[in-house]
């Protein structure tokens, strides 16, 4: 690492599993999780050189999120895009019989994925990638206040899909 | 004494340490008073540790090669390459079938083109009845080659 900034080869060595896990929580599958980290990684590679040594993860986080509502906007307004084997970003795969199940992580991970993706973006870079909110609405492009209800709203939403899979299970 | 509000999200900023001084006092007090203050902040904190007790999900065996291989770029125009060749195929496929219904429902040359000598006759036919001079003009389409 030359003056504090990373090679992105570094960036993806020592913070590929940070980048990769907030992307799975973001897109709820894997596929589209490899497809953001890699643009993620090729945007972290033509901004290196524009990178101000602070939280990297936070850096990371919000170009993921950016990659993720950039493809989101792409896809509403090309419908046509989403294939039966590129299941929509809004459902959640069942997990196939070979894994295993992680019980309540399955169902949180399911609840997550059909939240409106505004929340999801926020409660994924507050709980996920653990950024303050100051940095969640930068990232955003929203105010702090924004930042605050959407996280609220969230949670309460995927509180409740929670309570009722309970219920229904 | 103003009126205690219904929960709202200082809540979730509450638990997150997002709240100032100020903020933070009035919320204990609305706790301390209202059970459906108390009530919403559990169903919240319910969530928020259920979020923040997820694993940490890790990529497919493999996939972290791929992206360290020498030309990322490439990789990634693999795996998008996935997108283009499906439509690419959709395109052909509407294409070559507007042109089998297109030759189907459009009538042939062979059957919308005058046949001009049969209609040259007929219409000098009805000019050499006729004293009309612009219609005498026909005849002159009878000694007319049309065809090369």
């Amino acid at each position: 690492m030359a003056g504090g900034v990373p090679t992105w080869e570094e960036v993806a060595r020592d913070h590929g599993r940070f980048l990769y896990n907030v992307a799975y929580r973001l897109a709820g599958n894997d596929s589209d999780a490899q497809d953001l980290v890699q643009e993620a990684l090729l945007r972290v590679r033509k901004g290196l050189e524009r990178y101000q040594p602070g939280s990297l993860e936070g850096w990371l986080a919000r170009i993921v999120t950016n990659v993720f509502l950039d493809e989101v906007r792409r896809r509403r307004r090309r419908p046509a895009d989403s294939f039966p084997e590129d299941p929509d970003w809004v459902i959640p795969p069942a997990p196939a019989a070979d894994e295993v199940s992680t019980g309540f992580s399955d169902e949180v991970q399911a609840a997550l994925a059909a939240l409106p993706e505004e929340f999801r973006s926020a409660v994924v870079l507050c709980d996920v990638a653990d950024l303050p909110y100051e940095q969640i609405a930068e990232s955003l492009g929203v105010p702090v206040g924004t930042v605050r209800s959407r996280i609220h709203r969230g949670r309460r939403l995927l509180r409740n899909a929670l309570v009722s899979t309970g219920e229904t299970a | 004494m103003s009126a205690r509000p219904a929960p709202d999200d200082r809540l979730s900023a509450y638990l997150d340490g997002e709240l100032d001084a100020a903020e933070r006092e009035t919320v204990d007090g609305y706790l301390a008073e209202s059970s459906e203050w108390r009530a919403e902040r559990d169903e919240v904190a319910f969530a928020r540790d259920a979020l923040r007790g997820l694993p940490v999900h890790e990529a497919p065996s493999g996939f972290w090669e791929e992206v360290l291989s020498p030309d990322l770029a490439k990789a990634r125009s693999r795996r998008r390459s996935r997108l283009p060749r499906v439509a690419t195929a959709a395109t052909a496929a509407v294409a070559v079938a507007a042109v089998v219904i297109a030759s189907l429902v459009i009538p042939s040359a062979d059957r919308v083109t005058p046949r001009v000598p049969a209609l040259s006759d007929s219409h000098a036919v009805r000019s050499s009845v006729s004293d009309e001079p612009v219609s005498q003009l026909a005849t002159l389409s009878m000694i007319t080659p049309f065809r090369k």
